[in-house]
């Protein structure tokens, strides 16, 4: 486990950590789709503060944070360019030949890129902050109501709960593997894509027979401990919704209800 | 040829809550054509050690000597070339149709043609007595023929360093017997080998230099003799029964190998017999 993803849990104690996942499950929901109702840019600055207070709250390292966001960097600087260069509102910044920068189309890529940084941060700081089997557990919860319509939300959760279980078990193998056929003289970085693509086939193929192997292992070893599925199944931990998780979502709404109305 | 760990440390996930010192400040010399075994429990960084032979992993600080140059200086494909390393479990990382294909994999990177490579998969099949596989498919294989085809699948590169992590580990006995006999034969033509275990008895039999890491530290280090008879309790069989009797039959000397043993209790019964 030497580099980081975007969104992966980060264990530290604190209030943010502490909540009630369905709480900031429902939270992150309603923070997305409030950001396509904010729509000046005083309101959207307004949230990002907002945000910002909330990542220091949640006692994850602001640089740490940002370093989750590196992936999504790239698309985010080409929507500025995009809007930069295409959109032809207001008076002109720069004209050269066919490309001309026009001060409406500059704050619009700016505007779009704050909101998809956004989007983006909050679902980070959900699963920054919950445990996955947490989020799993909430989102079974969640789901529940859906049962009385035979929606199999236990399945479903725990279809989640495994996968999210196993992606770093994965992960973890498919460096093992690379690293032995690495040994083996294999070179994952020369060569045009078709030539990668090709390099990945030794570690693609271990890999899958790998989760397969590893599936049915599972299986067995989640029969031979009585798993039935989920009719009559407790938990050993209880979700609990208190105050201070109501307190954090009516706070959610209210901070987007101001930047709606900013 | 002669590698040289120098002071070497590794930290993973550096600045983060998952930060572990896996080894703190390691020395040692793998010499021309000697059995090194790397002994020490679970944990000690035994195998983050052996990615450091090659280059896998490069020291957080501290430097890796090839027969005294710098091996970051060194091209990455021929340090690799040079020092094989076998992974714990490497069957793991069989992938081809067929054994022959897989084992094939390396020659082929380094860049041999056809009829070299095809030379080069049968010694190296035969090298660790798997050449009747050939044509099988490495997933149909038991798990005594699968770890044989991953480790000829390193020999096909003809290393100068065979580094071997828990090698026997799950294997049955007979399969395990084949494999120590395999690394004293290798010795003999002057390849170097290094031998990962936490099973103090397989390295008494085919270690010439013993290293014992604890929490990332060497903790000992020297013949297999001085290592193990410093600390007889955590010794091979051979050894703490040898050093029970020494205590009241010195001329026992200091046998570590189980044939040597037999022959040093043999003896004893001789002088009794005086």
């Amino acid at each position: 486990m030497t580099s980081r993803a975007l969104g992966q849990f980060y264990p530290v104690a604190s209030p943010v950590h502490a909540l009630d996942p369905r709480a900031k499950i429902l939270a992150t929901a309603v923070f997305v789709v409030g950001l396509f109702l904010v729509d000046s840019t005083i309101g959207l600055l307004f949230v990002a503060a907002a945000l910002v207070a909330l990542v220091g709250v949640s006692r994850i390292p602001a640089g740490t944070f940002a370093r989750f966001m590196r992936p999504v960097l790239f698309i985010i600087a080409l929507t500025v360019v995009f809007q930069a260069l295409f959109s032809r509102e207001g008076p002109t910044l720069v004209a050269w030949g066919f490309f001309e920068v026009h001060t409406g189309g500059l704050r619009l890529g700016f505007f779009l890129a704050l909101r998809i940084l956004l989007l983006v941060s909050s679902a980070g700081l959900l699963t920054a902050t919950t445990a996955p089997v947490a989020l799993a557990d909430g989102i079974e919860d969640l789901l529940s109501p859906l049962k009385r319509v035979r929606f199999p939300a236990h399945e479903v959760a725990m279809m989640m709960t495994i996968a999210l279980r196993f992606i770093p078990t994965l992960g973890q193998e498919a460096e093992k593997i690379r690293s032995a056929q690495a040994a083996r003289g294999a070179d994952f970085s020369e060569g045009g894509p078709l030539r990668r693509a090709r390099s990945l086939v030794p570690v693609l193929v271990p890999l899958t027979v790998g989760a397969f192997r590893r599936a049915d292992e599972l299986a067995e070893a989640m029969e031979s401990r009585g798993y039935r599925g989920g009719e009559g199944r407790t938990r050993y931990r209880e979700l609990r919704f208190g105050k201070r998780d109501a307190l954090a979502l009516a706070v959610t709404l209210l901070i987007l209800l101001v930047g709606i109305l900013l | 040829m002669k590698l040289e760990l120098r002071n070497v440390s590794h930290v993973y996930a550096p600045g983060t809550p998952f930060e572990v010192e896996a080894l703190r400040g390691v020395s040692l010399v793998v010499e021309q054509g000697e059995v090194l075994g790397i002994v020490g429990g679970t944990g000690s960084g035994k195998s983050t050690l052996v990615q450091h032979m090659n280059l896998l992993l490069t020291p957080t600080s501290g430097d890796v000597l090839v027969d005294g140059v710098n091996a970051r200086t060194l091209q990455k494909s021929d340090l690799r070339r040079r020092v094989g390393l076998v992974f714990q479990f490497p069957e793991a990382a069989l992938f081809a149709p067929t054994v022959e294909e897989d084992v094939a994999f390396a020659p082929r990177q380094l860049g041999l043609d056809e009829g070299d490579v095809r030379e080069r998969v049968s010694e190296s099949l035969r090298a660790v007595g798997a050449g009747e596989l050939n044509a099988r498919s490495p997933f149909a294989l038991s798990g005594g023929e699968k770890r044989r085809a991953a480790i000829a699948g390193v020999l096909a590169m003809k290393p100068e360093v065979l580094i071997l992590d828990e090698p026997t580990a799950g294997l049955d006995p007979a399969t395990r017997e084949e494999l120590l006999a395999l690394i004293v034969g290798l010795r003999q033509t002057g390849i170097s080998v290094v031998l990962v275990s936490h099973d103090l008895d397989e390295v008494a039999e085919v270690a010439d230099r013993v290293c014992a890491l604890h929490e990332g530290r060497v903790s000992a280090t020297g013949t297999a003799a001085e290592v193990f008879y410093t600390d007889p309790e955590q010794a091979p069989a051979t050894v703490q029964v040898a050093s029970i009797l020494r205590e009241s039959k010195p001329s026992i000397g200091t046998p570590v190998r189980f044939e040597e043993t037999l022959r040093a209790l043999r003896s004893l019964q001789g002088d009794r017999g005086d």
